[in-house]
């Protein structure tokens, strides 16, 4: 697990590093010409973003950043405006996976930090105390890809829309929270997660359960970010603070 | 394998405007709201979404990890030259911007993404390459002598030499629809507003040149923003009022950023002024005008600079008059489609936004539609007399008028003029 989390973080990394660069091949102000001969540049692009978080606006349309991050970009004021019914499948997937991913994090650290210092709990103690959260998030985040996959099933403007940029975020969302519930349901033996799995057949196959949602969940969550429409969880908030909230 | 060049390049694209190209969400709010993918029968490469979708699809072939590992994917001549249509297809109202989700300053995305391809020899679109030749030549769109700029002053307008205020025409009002300067001239001699204006020495604005990304033709744009901000300068004004809200526009937002400085005096829109002498109670009206109007932002004083409160206000205590709102207002108006060079290159989709605009007012059966812009005064009266033809019932009767010409008439002056 340790090695396919460094190759997920690796590929995460170069691909940032690419997108960044592509960002950089922009120039650093209004009606510019780009560099003579210049390379795209991750400084370049950090440093023409900060300008311009920074800068006046002259279209007045500029909000303090700190309401910008708290009600454009963590509440997401400007979903929520345009349509709750949007802004209630969006804030709960982002809720659910950022929490999830939050308690993935520390359970892997308390796996870690147990093969080389002594710890006041055990990494099973520590699974235990995480079980409740980990499913109330994991409910909030289904319920969120459940609504965000009808939409697209069901809904013919949004269907007719759709394109495979579109299908694969929610398809692998979707797949990797099926097969997360799975996993802990073969694991714990819950009644509707199972899939019928019980006794010796479940503790035979509750670790490539496990091992199946984790490599998913790095190679699609964290490496695939940087190639696919997943860059908006990065660019978008990026977006948002450098037009200061938006018109 | 040898490596292409890339077909495209980024000039005039900001590191964040290329950076948002993959923040668009393609939640879809810009499609619902687009005023030209409307009008046109919602055709598919007009919708802001599409356009954000392309360009990206572009810059991965040009600059993403394939083209960087096995080269740049050629992007055929066709391709682009069916994205200049598109991108110049968009009056640049701005709508897209305020509904998008993900908070990305739309117009502007569009306005470099012209440039960048005028630049590279794609574009502008049809008429819209004549501004830079007749404004660089006339220093205005209409092939005008300077001194033309002085022959709708009536004698009895007062103009000082020098002062604190002074009044930028425009181009549109000074030379074709000047009713509005007139207008505008008398309602603050009527005010005993001491004022000054730049006359035979008024340039261009360039909003024309900047909507169509032609900002950096022979640098027209620039050096028209240097001789306007450096002639308001010598008159000793402090404050600069507009009637025209592409003028304002330019001024407020463009000349700073053209120029790279702060302009050393206040961009005022003329309702903005009135408003605030409403406020300070000195503004007294004379005359009553019995009809019910409603009000059309437009997109350079509203949605683009957030001036949406003093047009109201000065509507709303003209005595007599009854003020309705239609659908569709201040941030979430809909354009009348003259904007963004799209009157002048495509000027059936601009009739037929203006068209369906029109339609919003009727529902409210107005006597009068106003607005305060002569682009869009100009093109709703198209729209309306579109409808017309068609037998729509009540636009025939419609009457539209700009609110300083009914802030005129309702401080009893004669408005003459065209």
């Amino acid at each position: 697990m340790m090695v396919i989390s460094m190759i997920a973080m690796v590929i995460f990394v170069i691909g940032m590093i690419i997108n960044l660069q592509k960002w950089g091949t922009g120039v650093t102000g209004y009606a510019l010409e780009p560099e003579a001969g210049s390379k795209g540049s991750a400084i370049r692009f950090l440093k023409t973003w900060w300008k311009q978080v920074t800068e006046v606006s002259h279209h007045g349309h500029g909000k303090p950043i700190l309401e910008v991050l708290v009600l454009d970009i963590l509440f997401q004021r400007r979903i929520l405006k345009r349509s709750p019914g949007r802004w209630f499948m969006h804030f709960t997937i982002i809720v659910g996976w950022m929490t999830l991913f939050a308690m993935s994090g520390m359970m892997f650290s308390v796996e870690m930090a147990e093969k080389f210092i002594e710890l006041p709990f055990t990494a099973e103690q520590f699974r235990e105390v995480l079980q409740l959260p980990n499913d109330i998030f994991g409910y909030v985040l289904l319920v969120g890809v459940l609504i965000a996959l009808a939409r697209r099933l069901f809904i013919k403007e949004v269907r007719d829309a759709s394109i495979m940029y579109d299908w694969v975020l929610i398809g692998v969302l979707f797949l990797v929270t099926v097969s997360g519930f799975v996993a802990d349901g073969i694991r714990t033996g819950d009644i509707v997660w199972n899939i019928g799995m019980s006794g010796e057949t479940a503790m035979a196959y509750a670790p490539p359960a496990a091992l199946f949602h984790s490599v998913i969940s790095l190679l699609f969550c964290i490496a695939y970010i940087p190639f696919s429409k997943y860059i908006h969880v990065i660019a978008t908030p990026l977006a948002i603070l450098a037009n200061k909230g938006g018109e | 394998m040898a490596k292409n060049k890339p077909s495209i390049d980024t000039k005039n694209l900001t590191a964040v405007q290329l950076m948002e190209l993959d923040s668009c969400t393609r939640c879809g709010e810009c499609v619902k709201w687009c005023p030209t993918y409307a009008a046109s029968g919602e055709k598919p490469g007009l919708a802001p979404r599409d356009k954000i979708l392309r360009w990206r699809q572009f810059m991965n072939k040009s600059y993403g990890l394939k083209a960087k590992l096995f080269g740049p994917e050629e992007i055929p001549a066709s391709e682009l030259e069916e994205f200049k249509d598109d991108v110049h297809g968009c009056t640049t109202c701005g709508i897209c911007a305020t509904v998008c989700e993900s908070g990305i300053n739309t117009v502007e995305i569009w306005e470099s993404l012209r440039t960048n391809l005028v630049k590279k020899g794609i574009g502008p679109f049809g008429k819209q390459s004549m501004f830079p030749k007749l404004v660089g030549k006339y220093n205005n769109p209409y092939m005008a002598a300077p001194e033309d700029r002085l022959k709708w002053i009536p004698d009895d307008v007062k103009i000082a030499e020098k002062a604190n205020i002074l009044y930028f025409g425009g181009c549109t009002a000074e030379l074709r629809q000047t009713k509005l300067a007139v207008a505008t001239a008398r309602v603050l001699n009527k005010l005993g507003i001491e004022f000054t204006m730049l006359g035979s020495e008024e340039w261009c604005c360039g909003s024309a040149m900047i909507r169509t990304g032609q900002i950096h033709v022979d640098d027209v744009a620039k050096n028209l923003a240097r001789h306007n901000v450096d002639a308001i300068k010598a008159k000793g004004a402090t404050k600069v009022l507009y009637a025209c809200a592409g003028c304002f526009r330019a001024s407020k937002v463009d000349w700073p950023r053209v120029l790279g400085e702060e302009l050393p005096f206040e961009v005022l829109h003329i309702t903005e002024f009135l408003a605030d002498l409403i406020k300070k109670g000195q503004l007294k009206w004379v005359k009553s005008i019995d009809k019910t109007i409603t009000y059309h932002d437009p997109c350079h004083l509203g949605r683009h600079v957030g001036v949406f409160e003093p047009p109201r206000i000065v509507l709303e205590n003209i005595p007599g008059v009854r003020f309705v709102e239609m659908d569709r207002v201040k941030e979430f108006q809909r354009c009348c489609g003259a904007g963004g060079g799209v009157k002048a290159g495509m000027p059936e989709l601009a009739v037929g936004v203006a068209s369906t605009r029109v339609e919003d007012a009727l529902k409210t059966n107005p006597d009068i539609l106003s607005s305060a812009c002569p682009f869009c005064k100009r093109n709703l009266s198209d729209g309306r007399d579109a409808l017309t033809e068609k037998n729509t019932p009540g636009a025939e009767k419609l009457e539209v008028e700009d609110i300083i010409v009914l802030v005129a008439e309702a401080l009893g002056l004669e408005v003459i003029g065209d």
